[in-house]
Parts: structure tokens; C-alpha cells; sequence
């Protein structure tokens, strides 16, 4: 008999197909954006924390800035000296250290022949020591890592190909670097670095890079120099460093933050008494993003709850409107013989099946949507070019969302059912039968 | 087991309208017997609807007791109520009260789901009585399809469908040209000869004809012609 009823049911909403399709469109739309909302939040969260997956899980970034509980870096000064990195590369629970000195670059240029040419201007090139590579999981496809001292640089595969894609630079090319204070140095290309898999520091700061040992390149330039005229001294704005190992992350951290501030360091002697030294980890980069991702979450996610509810308050409008309408069928029925349960039953299994429908239609559009958004996400980001240009967001559906969105569909068709079809079965069928 | 079909004492029904009580029915004792037809007429108000109500296992009495086919009907509940409403009684309405979006066959086997049964069963039966009524071809029609009489005969399959002893008949051919009434009237004389006990509710005095008893209604009192 239930299924008599059932099948009543499915009946009558065929005889009022518009109805029952506009009804169901409030359900799919809510339960669409839930899945869209989800699937593509999901898939740019992760895009996104692995974009800023700069580091190793035990690297960090030294630099200065604001301290406190969210700390701040400010890369503006240079106040780390070389007796500053040997100091912290001498720390118990600190692996590696690695300075990063930032040199500007107008040009860069290649003689071939006759012919020159020259790359756009802009690029920046970093100085450092071969320990950087460790630190941010570099590898070299070929050739070998600079010589301190030496007229070498080590390049990314974007510099490569800075000249254009059929004139790739190769181990053993000479190239001219034109830095901002216009000063031409000769470099001879030593290494061409592996692209790494997923996004480093190297390309979401800058796209193409270029790693150079501080001497020639970065010890010359007017802007590496601190102390007074007497004694002037090369120092970097920021220092890379790892934790020995992950459950070390932190005491690494304050040790390293325990000697800068105290006398003994060069750089506390340098520093802007305004600032403070900053240890950002790459543990508290990713904490942050996914504190700042969940909020946009939860907030697109509200929205889109709000539009299921919009779509229940849609069930239940139609219902109670369709109750109205059937006054007299109800009374009719009742009198050859359907108790309170058969109305209740008849109208909550429209309801019901409405959600049920709106539920899965919902979450095979959501899914289709979803694919459409990131894809439209990812042709977007190919457009902004440079510091995000080399990742693609990869499509992360969360199952477990297409079933609380379908429940929610049925649910809500229960829910916004209950109400008219209790104030159907609750019917005087003397009354009902004199509806007109 | 009473020799009365519809076994009426001391009937009494009273609304209640705001503040002031309305004395639908009073003090009615009526005892029917199986196979009689009776035609029940008074004025608008006059309470036969009200009668008719309470035989019909739609309303309940405020006091006094009726006994349908052998169940009081003042101690039962709702459930039991629809479930009597459903097996004794066989309604038959003014506006033939079909249901718009079902067929014919459909209509007519309505009934039979309250009751349960298998499918087969039931469609077995309904085509059993779409063919006494005369429309086997029109089993897939829905209602806004058909004539008014023959929407009143589906009425009448649909009423039949679960073998009723009772067949209540309100204003049967009052939405119907003459024609067509006299052979509405004429399905239910054959009812009638069959067994069946009817009641039928009007305003028109040339159907008393068909009738076997005349209860005449005025101001919540029952009278009977002889």
C-alpha cells in the first residue's frame, strides 16, 4: 500500500509538471552551488597551500619585520652577516643555513655571433651559498652548483629559455647580467636547476631566477653593504634556514631567535631599533592559509546553505499551495476510505522525492559545475603569468560533501513536506469535502 | 447483529459557531434495513447534510448513538472510522468528486488502495465495474475527458469498488441534465435490486419516486411519509 501511495504521488506530480519541475530547480541550484562551492574551495585550498609550500616541513625564513603572536616580515633591510649565518649554521637543532641577497637586474644579454639579445628588464637574481638548494629542495638537471668567488650562476629552467624556446641557453654559455646600478658582469652558466614538481620560492617570488654566489655579484653591490665607512661589511636581508628535523621546527626557531637578539649577533647591531627579528616557518605558513582558506570556506559555504534553505522554503511554498489547491481530492479521498496516514504519506512522499530528485540532479550539475569553475580557474591563472603561472589546480571533489548534500535534499524535502502535509492529513473531511 | 443497517437513537449534533451553540440535529431516531431506499428531502439547513455526515462515518454525534452496520461509530477511532468509512459506505457526490489526475480505471480502484490488496486485484475489479457502468473504453480517460454522466458513473464504479452494504447519495443528479439523471437514477433502482441499501439526499421532489421510504427533514427533526 505504501507503495500504491508512492506511486499516487509520483502521479500527481507528473499531472503538474511545471510545478514540480520549477520546485525542483530551488533544490538542484541549492544543492549545485553546496557541491561547487565545496569542490572547487577544496580544490583551490590545496592549490593554494601547495603554492606556498616553499619549504620543507622543517624550513623556515628568517628576516626582520613585526614579531609577536602573527608575525610580519618586512623585506626591506640588510642586517644578516656572513659571521651571522656561521653562528646559526653552528646552532644544535639547525641543519642548514643559507643567505639570500637580492640583486636587482636591468638585462640580460647573450652574444652570439654578431647578434645580441637582450631579455626584458625586471628579473632578479639572488645571491647565496649551494646550501640554498638543500633548503628549498632544488635539484640541478645538469652542470654543477656555482663556485663562491667565481663568475657563475646557476639557472632555472625559465632563464633557459629566456631568449626564446628554439635558442635555450646550455651548461657552458656565457651571458652578461646588467644590474639596476648598470654595472655589466660576465657569468658563465654552471647549472640549469630541475623543474621541481611543485611550486618553490624560485617561481611564485619571481619567474625566471637566477642563483649567484655573493662574490663578484652581490658583494659590489651598493645596496649589500651596512656599517659605517671604516668597516663596512656585506649583509643579506633574509636567511633560509632548516630545523634539524620536524619535531624541532620550534627549537630551532628559538634558538635562532635567541641569538640575534642577543649582543652577540651582527645583525642586532645593524637592525632598525624599530624592528624585530622574525622566524617564519613553513608550519606557520601553512597554519595561516588554511586559517584564512577556512574562513572563505565557511563563508561561501553559508551562502550556499542559504540557497538550500531558499530551495526548502520553495518545497514548502508549493506544498502548502498544492495542499490548498487539493482541499476537496483530500476530502474526497478521505471519504472513500484514506485514513490521516495516506494523506500524510501521499503528500510527504512529493516532497520527499522532489529533494530525493533535486538532491542528485544537484550533485551530478554540482560535479559537471565544479569541473567547469576550476577549469575556468586554471585558464585564468595561465593569464596572470608569472608567480602562479606554473601550477594548475587540480579538480579535488570531497565525496563526503555529495552525500551530506544529497541527505540535505531528502532531508529538506522531509522537512518542508511535514508541514503541509500534517495541515493536509489534519483536514475536516466534512469541511474539506465543501471546498471550493 | 441489529436488523437495521443504519441504526439511529437519540441522535443529537451540535456546532458550535463562536458563542452561540447550533442545533443541527435533534433527538433523530431512524432505523433503516437492509435493501431499503430512502430518499431523505428537506429545505437548506434543515439538517440532512448534517444526517447524511454521520451516516456517512465523516462527522461524529455529539450525543445519542449510531450504529452502522453493526460498529458504534461514536467510540471508534479516526482510523477505525476511515477504515469503516472505506468497507460499509460507497459515496456518491454532486460533483462527482473524482480525482482530475487519474484515469478512470484509476478513480474507480482508489478505494481499494486504502483497503490494500494487490494491484492485480484491484485492477481486475475496477475493470469489473467500469464495464456494469457501461464505459469499458473509456478505462484510460481521465475525468475532465468525459461527460458529466459518465464522470457520475465512474462515481458510482468508484463507489461500489470496495462492496459497500451503504450507498450515500448526495444531490446525485443535481449537476446533470434530466436525461442523463433519470438514467443515473435508473443505475441506482438496480443497485438497489441487488442488495443494496441507498440513501439518497435531494432537493428534487420527482425523485421520490425511486425512493421506497421518504424521510423528510425540517429544522433537525425527521418525519417519514407514508
Amino acid at each position: 500500500m505504501i507503495k500504491d501511495i508512492f506511486v499516487m504521488g509520483l502521479e500527481a506530480m507528473k499531472s503538474y509538471k511545471i510545478r514540480t519541475f520549477l520546485t525542483l530547480i530551488g533544490v538542484i541550484i541549492g544543492v549545485a552551488s553546496v557541491i561547487m562551492v565545496t569542490t572547487a574551495g577544496g580544490s583551490v585550498s590545496s592549490f593554494i597551500a601547495e603554492q606556498w609550500n616553499v619549504f620543507n616541513p622543517t624550513g623556515m625564513v628568517i628576516g626582520t619585520g613585526t614579531g609577536g603572536a602573527t608575525p610580519q616580515l618586512s623585506i626591506r633591510s640588510v642586517v644578516f652577516t656572513t659571521n651571522d649565518v656561521e653562528k646559526i649554521q653552528n646552532l644544535p637543532y639547525v641543519k642548514t643555513v643559507a643567505p639570500l641577497g637580492v640583486v636587482p637586474l636591468n638585462k640580460i644579454l647573450k652574444r652570439d655571433g654578431f647578434l645580441k639579445w637582450e631579455s626584458r628588464p625586471g628579473d632578479i637574481m639572488y645571491a647565496s651559498t649551494p646550501a640554498l638548494l638543500e633548503i628549498l629542495n632544488l635539484n640541478l638537471e645538469e652542470g654543477t652548483m656555482f663556485e663562491e668567488g667565481k663568475n657563475e650562476v646557476v639557472i632555472s629552467k625559465n632563464v633557459a629559455e629566456v631568449f626564446g624556446k628554439d635558442k635555450p641557453l646550455h651548461v657552458g654559455d656565457m651571458i652578461y647580467l646588467r644590474r639596476v646600478d648598470s654595472k655589466t658582469l660576465e657569468a658563465k652558466v654552471v647549472g640549469i636547476l630541475k623543474e621541481s614538481s611543485t611550486a618553490n620560492m624560485f617561481n611564485a617570488l619571481s619567474t625566471p631566477g637566477i642563483i649567484c654566489p655573493t662574490k663578484p655579484y652581490y658583494s659590489s653591490y651598493f645596496g649589500s653593504n651596512v656599517g659605517t665607512i671604516l668597516k663596512r661589511v656585506v649583509a643579506y636581508t633574509v636567511l633560509l634556514a632548516e630545523a634539524t628535523d620536524t619535531k624541532n621546527v620550534q627549537n630551532a626557531q628559538d634558538q635562532i631567535l635567541k641569538y640575534l637578539d642577543s649582543g652577540g649577533s651582527d645583525a642586532n647591531q645593524y637592525k632598525d631599533q624599530n624592528s624585530d627579528f622574525v622566524v617564519i616557518t613553513q608550519q606557520y605558513i601553512l597554519v595561516r592559509i588554511e586559517q584564512v582558506l577556512s574562513v572563505i570556506r565557511t563563508y561561501i559555504t553559508a551562502i550556499a546553505l542559504i540557497s538550500l534553505l531558499i530551495g526548502a522554503i520553495g518545497i514548502a511554498n508549493i506544498m502548502f499551495a498544492t495542499v490548498t489547491e487539493r482541499t476537496r481530492e483530500i476530502g474526497t479521498m478521505m471519504a472513500i476510505g484514506a485514513k490521516r496516514r495516506d494523506i500524510l504519506q501521499l503528500f510527504l512522499y512529493q516532497s520527499t522525492i522532489i529533494g530525493l530528485l533535486g538532491g542528485l540532479i544537484g550533485c551530478i550539475l554540482g560535479a559537471s559545475g565544479s569541473w567547469f569553475v576550476v577549469d575556468l580557474l586554471n585558464k585564468n591563472i595561465q593569464n596572470l603569468g608569472g608567480a602562479f603561472s606554473t601550477g594548475t589546480i587540480q579538480l579535488a571533489y570531497a565525496p563526503e560533501w555529495f552525500l551530506i548534500a544529497s541527505i540535505v535534499g531528502i532531508l529538506i524535502g522531509i522537512a518542508a513536506g511535514v508541514l503541509p502535509a500534517r495541515k493536509a492529513a489534519k483536514m475536516d473531511p466534512v469541511v474539506a469535502l465543501r471546498y471550493e | 447483529m441489529s436488523e437495521y443497517v443504519i441504526d439511529i437513537n437519540s441522535l443529537t449534533k451540535i456546532y458550535q459557531t463562536g458563542k452561540t451553540d447550533f442545533k443541527a440535529l435533534n433527538n433523530v431516531t431512524l432505523k433503516i434495513r437492509k435493501g431499503d431506499f430512502v430518499a431523505i428531502m428537506g429545505p437548506s439547513g434543515s439538517g440532512k447534510s448534517t444526517l447524511m455526515n454521520i451516516i456517512g462515518c465523516l462527522d461524529r454525534p455529539t450525543s445519542g448513538t449510531v450504529i452502522i452496520d453493526g460498529e458504534n461509530i461514536s467510540i471508534v477511532s479516526d482510523n477505525e472510522l476511515a477504515e469503516i468509512r472505506g468497507r460499509k459506505i460507497g459515496f456518491i457526490f454532486q460533483k462527482f468528486n473524482l480525482i482530475p489526475t487519474m484515469t478512470a480505471l484509476k478513480n474507480i480502484a482508489l478505494p481499494m488502495v486504502f483497503l490494500g490488496g494487490t494491484k492485480a486485484d484491484r485492477d481486475q475489479r475496477a475493470a469489473e465495474l467500469l464495464g456494469k457502468v457501461g464505459l469499458t473504453n473509456w478505462a484510460t480517460h481521465r475525468p475532465s475527458e468525459l461527460s458529466g454522466g459518465q464522470q457520475q458513473r465512474i462515481a458510482i464504479a468508484r463507489a461500489l469498488s470496495n462492496n459497500p452494504s451503504i450507498i450515500l447519495a448526495d444531490e446525485p443528479t443535481g449537476n446533470l441534465d434530466t436525461k442523463t439523471g433519470e438514467q443515473i437514477m435508473e443505475l441506482l433502482v438496480a443497485l438497489n435490486k441487488e442488495g443494496k441499501t441507498i440513501l439518497l439526499v435531494t432537493h428534487a421532489i420527482a425523485l421520490k419516486r425511486f425512493a421506497n421510504r421518504v424521510i423528510n427533514m425540517l429544522d433537525g427533526e425527521v418525519s417519514e411519509e407514508s
